[in-house]
């Protein structure tokens, strides 16, 4: 009835995941009651669950981002702490314990905090940013979230019910054959990663559709902001690369439910198959993450800066350089598999190359900051941060690219240390930044500056306190993911890079802070003009937050920096441009299909994970039902009156004529 | 993939319904064309598959050539991939796609052909473990 689920399922004998697990359980179920006898739910439902509003979704992605870079963190924080204690001594994590704690580590970093993070910010910046009213497909975008979540729900599941994968965080065989992992942990990761990933490939199509179709009047390519280019790369890359992932997982599923020998070492399978594919998908995969937060920084580094993104051309020439070159750079993760020297000679010299690409950015952002008058805000420090945090890593990874180093460095702390300081110094601070940038325009009060500020040096400087001594231990020759060891040398430096996580935790303790106090205090930091910091794009030519429709009427775009160009037309004017003339909106209406369809996904995967079929049935059935009754919708739209939009309007233009003539006046 | 064709042509005709009867009826003629020439490839691989009028080895370059033709009528005729200017982003993102789908096949033919190199040929190891 149950396939392989029963009692033993739940780890009784192991107090770590029960107790974590049953906390974050009864947490769940306290919000939900909390949220219910609050009288919420309807609330709920109607302006978040069932939007199809891309800022709203845009916030969900990136409220499940924040959820689970802290549930990554806490594996963090139980890695660093068990490699403090297990210097000839078996710590407090048993093997088979920490090798999941590490699997899961990475694979919700990457998968479930960076992504949701960083496609959560596409959605909601993208499209304002475009002057337009919503992305192309509006309910697909909702499907894509509610898929996302179901990932992350069934990996999150796997602390209380079974187990998480101990292969790493990307399932090589053999070890991940079923030979050698018999239980469900794989089998977690797998499906929960499918079930994502077609989520993001959907956005990937939304996104590349909305950028390439639907843009204001008068936004032509070389108009779009430098995000929404980085974005459209990013999306590029997403299309091309995540089929690759799907269609590899898919015969390592094969390989595991219907005995198949794709990477099987008899039969005539390859192992070696499997790593090939696999970074075909994961090294483009780091460029979906980094991509949009270059885009982020150009953003932020213009606008802080008071002056137009430098060599804006040249900006977009490197994005889609890097976007097409990062395909052909994938065999520098497995340099050590055995190929001869012309093939590593060969990805080795394309892996410096793409460098340059990124050297080109870093120049742009430097010269933005030339001649600039530079305000220090706090997205703006984490730009800072990131440019001389990333080069240095970058540094490494030119080391790491030459062949014969990497013979020396592959899989050591060494590697370890380089991708945290690429990923860290430039995803996680992009996306920091990012969320201090746009949290204004998302929720009309700005986040306060002082434990902003505060976060920032605390990240910083425990990010530094972490991970360079990581470089040193991975010299000295110690491999990634022990969980203990007996070598004197490394021990010193593993407990400074424990004390570094102690200071990261503080850095998290200030943001999480500096959220409550902005909240609390959300009434003097109001935004009431809808352009915080002087911005250039058009998400500021809108009120804060955005109305449903986002533009009363589409921007006429004239410049590449649209809103710049109208607000230099109203200083020297001394007046907003004309009345515009308003026309009824027609806006999306919302759908319950995400959400019913993740819902279906969410038992079709746990019940192949179980092997109960009769679930996977009724969850297939369920999925394409709901489906069937979505395409049978008749009204897909609703009409704003002209009258609503003006009256929203009305009051937006009047904050800004009164922010116009204040700034004439002083 | 006759079959195949067919939905696609029935598919668009439907889709269609209502444009202008000239316009309607220059559609049909490309899609029989389509259809003749889908038909016409299909035949010819059947063909070429028991044939023995060309050199043997040659049948799965020719094979694969005819499938590629397929793609090709597929995508002129019921794809309506054209050089017209509103098909910019089309051809373009058919070039990204080949590139793509080309350095990942290519580079992994070339990786796994390779990764023999540094081992010793095989009768070789097998001397040793005797």
């Amino acid at each position: 009835m149950f396939g392989k689920l029963g009692w033993d399922a739940i780890p009784l004998d192991q107090p770590i995941p029960l107790i974590a697990g049953a906390v974050v359980m009864l947490l769940g179920l306290g919000m939900i009651v909390w949220v219910i006898a609050k009288g919420w739910f309807p609330y709920l439902w109607k302006e978040w669950i069932t939007s199809v509003d891309h800022k709203h979704i845009g916030i969900m992605y990136v409220l499940l981002g924040l959820l689970m870079l802290v549930r990554g963190f806490i594996d963090a924080i139980m890695m660093r702490a068990q490699q403090a204690m297990a210097f000839h001594a078996g710590g407090y994590l048993p093997p088979e314990h920490y090798d999941q704690v590490f699997s899961a580590h990475g694979t919700i970093m990457v998968l479930f905090a960076a992504m949701p993070l960083v496609i959560g910010i596409m959605n909601f910046v993208v499209p304002l940013q475009l002057g337009v009213r919503d992305v192309a497909f509006p309910t697909l975008n909702s499907v894509s979230f509610w898929l996302t979540a179901t990932g992350a729900l069934l990996v999150n599941v796997s602390l209380l019910i079974g187990e998480f994968a101990r292969t790493g965080w990307l399932p090589y065989p053999p070890l991940s054959e079923l030979r050698y992992s018999p239980g469900v942990g794989v089998d977690y990761y797998l499906w929960a990663v499918q079930i994502s990933g077609v989520g993001t490939l959907l956005t990937g199509i939304n996104f590349v559709t909305t950028i390439l179709k639907i843009r204001a009047p008068g936004m032509t390519y070389l108009r779009m902001p430098m995000f929404c280019w980085t974005a459209l790369a990013s999306c590029l890359l997403i299309l091309a690369a995540f089929p690759v992932l799907t269609a590899t997982l898919a015969m390592l599923t094969l390989d595991r439910y219907l005995g198949f020998h794709f990477f099987t070492n008899e039969a005539g399978g390859n192992a070696m198959m499997f790593m090939n594919l696999i970074w075909a998908w994961g090294h483009p995969e780091v460029y979906i993450l980094v991509l949009p937060a270059f885009g982020i920084y150009s953003e932020v580094i213009s606008t802080f800066s008071s002056k137009p993104l430098f060599g804006y051309r040249s900006m977009v020439a490197a994005t889609l350089f890097i976007c097409i070159v990062s395909f052909c750079t994938w065999l520098h993760h497995f340099f050590t598999m055995g190929a001869g020297g012309d093939v590593n000679a060969a990805f080795g010299i394309s892996t410096s190359i793409i460098a340059v690409g990124t050297g080109v950015k870093m120049y742009n952002w430097l010269f933005t900051m030339y001649g600039g008058r530079i305000r220090f805000t706090t997205p703006m420090l984490w730009s800072l941060g990131f440019m001389t945090t990333f080069v240095i890593g970058g540094l490494t990874g030119v080391l790491l690219a030459v062949p014969p180093a990497d013979f020396l460095l592959h899989n050591s702390m060494f590697l370890v240390a380089h991708f945290h300081h690429v990923i860290i110094g430039g995803v996680v601070f992009a996306l920091l930044a990012g969320i201090e940038y746009w949290w204004p325009k998302a929720f009309g009060y700005r986040l306060d500056e002082r434990w902003g500020k505060a976060a920032f040096w605390f990240g910083l400087v425990g990010f530094y306190v972490t991970f360079m001594p990581m470089y040193v231990v991975g010299i000295l020759g110690m491999t990634r993911r022990l969980q203990h060891y007996d070598v004197a040398d490394w021990y010193p430096w593993l407990l400074v890079s424990a004390v570094g996580i102690l200071i990261l935790m503080g850095g998290a303790a200030c943001q999480i802070t500096q959220l409550v106090v902005s909240f609390l205090r959300r009434h003097e930091l109001r935004d009431t003009t809808g352009d915080p910091w002087d911005g250039r794009s058009l998400e500021w030519a809108t009120a804060s937050p955005p109305p449903v429709f986002n533009f009363a009427v589409l921007p006429q775009v004239q410049d590449a920096e649209a809103y710049w160009d109208v607000k230099r037309r109203a200083r020297e004017a001394e007046e907003l441009g004309g009345q515009p003339h308003y026309a009824p909106v027609e806006m999306p209406r919302n759908s319950p299909t995400g959400f019913v369809c993740a819902f279906f996904a969410t038992l079709i995967g746990f019940a192949l994970i179980w092997h109960i079929w009769w679930l996977m049935i009724v969850g297939l059935v369920g999925a394409y039902a709901t489906f069937v009754v979505f395409a049978w919708r008749d009204v897909p739209e609703y009409v704003i009156p002209a009258e609503e939009v003006e009256r929203i309007d009305r009051a937006d233009r009047q904050a800004r004529q009164e922010a116009l003539s204040g700034a004439v006046t002083t | 993939m006759t079959m195949e064709a067919d939905r696609h042509g029935l598919e668009h005709e439907e889709d269609d319904k209502g444009g202008a009867s000239d316009e309607h009826s220059a559609h049909v003629g490309t899609y029989v064309l389509g259809l003749a020439l889908a038909t016409l490839l299909t035949i010819a691989s059947f063909w070429v598959a028991k044939t023995h009028l060309i050199y043997d080895p040659g049948i799965p370059m020719a094979l694969a050539t005819l499938a590629v033709a397929q793609m090709g009528i597929h995508l002129v005729f019921f794809l309506h991939l054209t050089t017209a200017p509103d098909n910019t982003n089309n051809i373009l993102a058919l070039a990204f796609g080949l590139l793509i789908v080309g350095l990942v096949i290519f580079g992994s033919v070339w990786i796994m052909g390779h990764l023999n190199h540094n081992l010793m040929p095989m009768p070789q190891l097998m001397q040793m473990q005797r």
